[in-house]
């Protein structure tokens, strides 16, 4: 069993470091992204009242007056500006369909349950939904692609199936999608234009997400606003905190599905490690309370377990949920052995199991949009009661008489609420209310696949169990590091008698300096690209990208050619001091610097500047143990080993190296 | 759980193939009792609402792929890790036939 955990860990341990780090800052990607777009850092969040509403539906007038919904995202604790976005159908699947017409805001509230919720929300839904549309679509691959991207969207509809709530929603994208092509393609589009999803990657996106859709055929884009004043704000182009996140699950430069599949195999090698360490482990708890330090191996082995067993439960399950995730791709015979191999008769029965809410059809006749939101919002507040907020208005069919105006909550109900976002409607041109959903039930297996997804994702989390979620995540990426690092620590006697290392062990040095600080150093890189890069240059946001991943890919000959512990060094180091600046990158690059947005109140800012200050100071303390770090302390302290002093200090570096590795994910 | 000496032992031929054959087990025999294991949950598992055992059943098709993998490599002999996985497959596989 001990041979399993340590195989199963080291073989694809690296990959599931950069996971679990990318993981973990994806729980507040939507912070990332917004102090990647300077531009909108001085914008106010304002009370409902004060937002600029009749500017704001006169700009969507203007810009999209014949779409066919529109999205106001409003300020909310994890973004204060006012997004707004919009959905243009095809001409085709606008009269076409009923159906289409029924769907679609159902469909949107569906997102709105994933993205509206938090004020995190914002994002969570999207990479599995809208985002992967818009991209592809941006690509201009959506028009030849329909069919796969049915396919796509199912996929995307398995992974939720592994919620059985979201699954239930899923459906739609891809039944859509498939049965109508155009549709789909509008989707795709407008997915983007969903505030809610949009809103992560921010307006920087936003053109372009523009340029995106209509390259792609469909119709959607969104732009983002100041919400007192409702002047446009410009932000620059960035995939933001978004990058980090889609290479969480699905990498990047390959075929998603390709991506997801090695998350996916990595993600049982996890899961086996995980269990084996807990066998092998027997006197776990008593352990926990045992710290050793100063003593070699022992140290890193106490490290090891205590960073395990700390947050076990939160690996356990990250990782089983992480799984359930990407259940209908790795499994897919459960459906076919249930359906007959027909995905298309699953989720029509998932999708007449939710009873999708009506909505008017267009009437041709216009009639001009109510303005005054204020007492629509003030009356779903009322209803709701609680202190709860109006996160999202949606609006369908604007200008035509039978606009339907669709406020939904800005916070999940809660961990065990399932994703029915609570919404409340009124007719667009009288402001007549039109009844609030109907929470859906759940059965026991769809609450636990709820639960699992959204613990994994986090979209419950109100700030206290998201940095509980953070922290965990931290943990986890030490536990992986301190594993890794502990592997050639075990074998560094060995190696040490031998005349030479051995190629095995040299690897795994490398691979170790390369993956822990040099993915650290290459995450602060992508930052200071994020600043640097004009933000006018062309493509400017995938170069933000190829920063990071150049940074990271010259790691690895660094960690080749130079000797460990001087690797270790300069890595460490080369992080520490890359992110411990990066506040001041910020206030010289038009950012919001600290002192003004802890005076100001903006907490995302302030959380990521320190972050990235403490993530900073503790690289550096790393890099300063390893360099002052005797080797020979170490053996001398093993009893049983004391006899030889290590002539290569090479294997022994790493101690120091751990815990630079957790703080920089605070980052 | 004690790991079988084998695995321990200074590598030779003998252990390499005995790992290597494991792996093997371990990672298609794995995979394949979660395939056909939530093929027959899917089905078998008494649920009304269909999505419900399916949903269900891929989440035991994880459990039952890492208990599969741990069983071929914490197994004695060659042979008990082969027959850990045969028979649930051959169970699964029997349960399915029937229930078709």
């Amino acid at each position: 069993m001990g041979w399993l955990h340590t195989w199963s860990g080291l073989l694809l341990g690296w990959l599931l470091f950069a996971i679990y780090v990318t993981g973990t800052l994806s729980y507040f990607r939507n912070e990332i992204t917004f102090w990647m777009q300077p531009e909108l850092h001085r914008a106010q969040a304002v009370p409902t009242e004060q937002i600029a509403f009749v500017r704001a539906l006169a700009l969507l007038e203007r810009e999209a007056s014949g779409a066919q919904q529109w999205t106001l995202t409003l300020p909310n604790p994890r973004n204060p500006t006012l997004g707004l976005g919009w959905q243009t159908a095809m001409g085709g699947d606008r009269q076409a369909s009923p159906g289409a017409a029924r769907e679609r805001p159902e469909r949107s509230e569906a997102r709105g349950g994933r993205g509206g919720s938090a004020p995190d929300s914002a994002a969570e839904g999207r990479p599995f939904s809208g985002d992967a549309a818009r991209e592809r679509t941006g690509r201009g691959e959506a028009r030849g692609e329909r069919g796969e991207e049915g396919a796509r969207r199912r996929g995307r509809g398995e992974e939720g199936a592994s919620a059985p709530d979201s699954a239930e929603r899923r459906p739609f994208p891809a039944d859509a999608a498939r049965e109508r092509p155009d549709w789909g393609e509008a989707r795709g589009a407008g997915n983007a234009s969903a505030p809610q999803e949009a809103r992560p990657q921010g307006s920087g996106t936003g053109a372009q997400a523009q340029r995106q859709g209509r390259g792609g055929g469909g119709r959607g884009a969104r732009i983002v606003l100041d919400p007192a004043s409702g002047d446009k704000l410009e932000g620059r182009a960035t995939a933001g905190g978004n990058f980090l996140y889609r290479f969480h699950f699905e990498l990047y430069g390959m075929d998603r599905t390709t991506g997801r599949w090695i998350v996916g195999i990595a993600t049982v090698f996890m899961f086996v490690a995980l269990v084996s360490g807990v066998i092998v482990h027997r006197r776990i708890f008593k352990d926990f309370f045992t710290f050793r330090s100063g003593k070699g191996k022992r140290s890193w082995l106490d490290a090891h377990n205590a960073s395990s067993v700390l947050s076990l439960p939160f690996h356990l399950i990250i990782t089983f949920s992480g799984l359930v995730l990407f259940g209908h791709m790795m499994i897919p015979t459960a459906v076919q052995s249930a359906y007959g191999g027909d995905n298309n008769a699953y989720y029509g029965v998932m999708r007449s199991s939710m009873g999708a809410a009506e909505t008017p059809q267009a009437s041709g006749e216009r009639a001009p949009l109510i303005t005054r939101f204020a007492p629509l919002i003030a009356e779903a507040e009322n209803t709701w009661g609680d202190g709860k907020r109006v996160g999202s208005i949606t609006i369908t069919h604007p200008g035509d008489r039978n606009a339907v105006i669709e406020l939904r909550q800005m916070n999940f109900p809660g961990l065990t609420g399932g994703r029915n976002v609570p919404t409340l409607r009124f007719n667009g041109v009288t402001g007549e209310p039109l009844g609030a959903s109907a929470p859906r039930e759940q059965s026991a297996v769809q609450a636990v696949g709820s639960v699992l997804n959204l613990l994994h994702r986090g979209f419950f989390a109100t700030p206290v169990p998201r940095w509980l979620l953070f922290l965990s995540g931290v943990g986890g990426a030490l536990m992986i590091a301190s594993g890794l690092v502990m592997w050639t620590i075990a074998r560094a006697r060995k190696t040490a008698e031998a005349a030479r290392t051995h190629w095995g062990h040299r690897l795994v040095e490398v691979l170790n300096i390369a993956s822990i600080a040099g993915l650290m150093a290459a995450i602060a890189v992508h930052f200071w690209a994020n600043r640097l890069i004009p933000a006018s240059l062309p493509a400017r946001a995938d170069w933000e990208i190829y920063a990071f991943f150049i940074a990271w890919a010259v790691m690895f000959p660094h960690a080749a050619l130079r000797r460990p512990k001087a690797a270790w060094v300069e890595q460490l180091a080369c992080a520490g001091v890359l992110f411990a600046l990066l506040p001041l990158l910020n206030a010289a690059t038009g950012g919001l610097a600290l002192p003004g947005s802890i005076a100001g109140g903006t907490g995302l800012l302030v959380g990521f500047d320190l972050c990235a200050l403490v993530s900073g100071a503790g690289l550096l303390f790393a890099a300063y143990k390893v360099h002052t770090h005797v080797p020979r302390v170490r053996l001398a302290a093993a009893p049983t080993r004391g006899e030889e002093p290590d002539p290569d200090p090479g294997p022994e570096t790493e101690p120091g190296a751990s815990l630079p590795v957790t703080m920089e994910e605070a980052a | 759980m004690k790991t079988p000496a084998r695995l321990i032992a200074s590598p030779s031929a003998w252990h390499r193939i005995n790992v290597g054959v494991r792996t093997g087990l371990a990672a298609f025999g794995g995979y394949g009792l979660a395939l056909l294991g939530a093929a027959a949950f899917a089905v078998g598992l008494p649920f009304d609402f269909r999505p419900d055992a399916v949903s269900l059943a891929i989440m035991l098709a994880f459990l039952l792929q890492l208990v599969a993998i741990i069983w071929v490599f914490a197994a004695a002999t060659l042979t008990r890790a082969v027959l850990g996985l045969a028979v649930p497959a051959a169970l699964f596989g029997l349960w399915l036939w029937l229930l078709k």
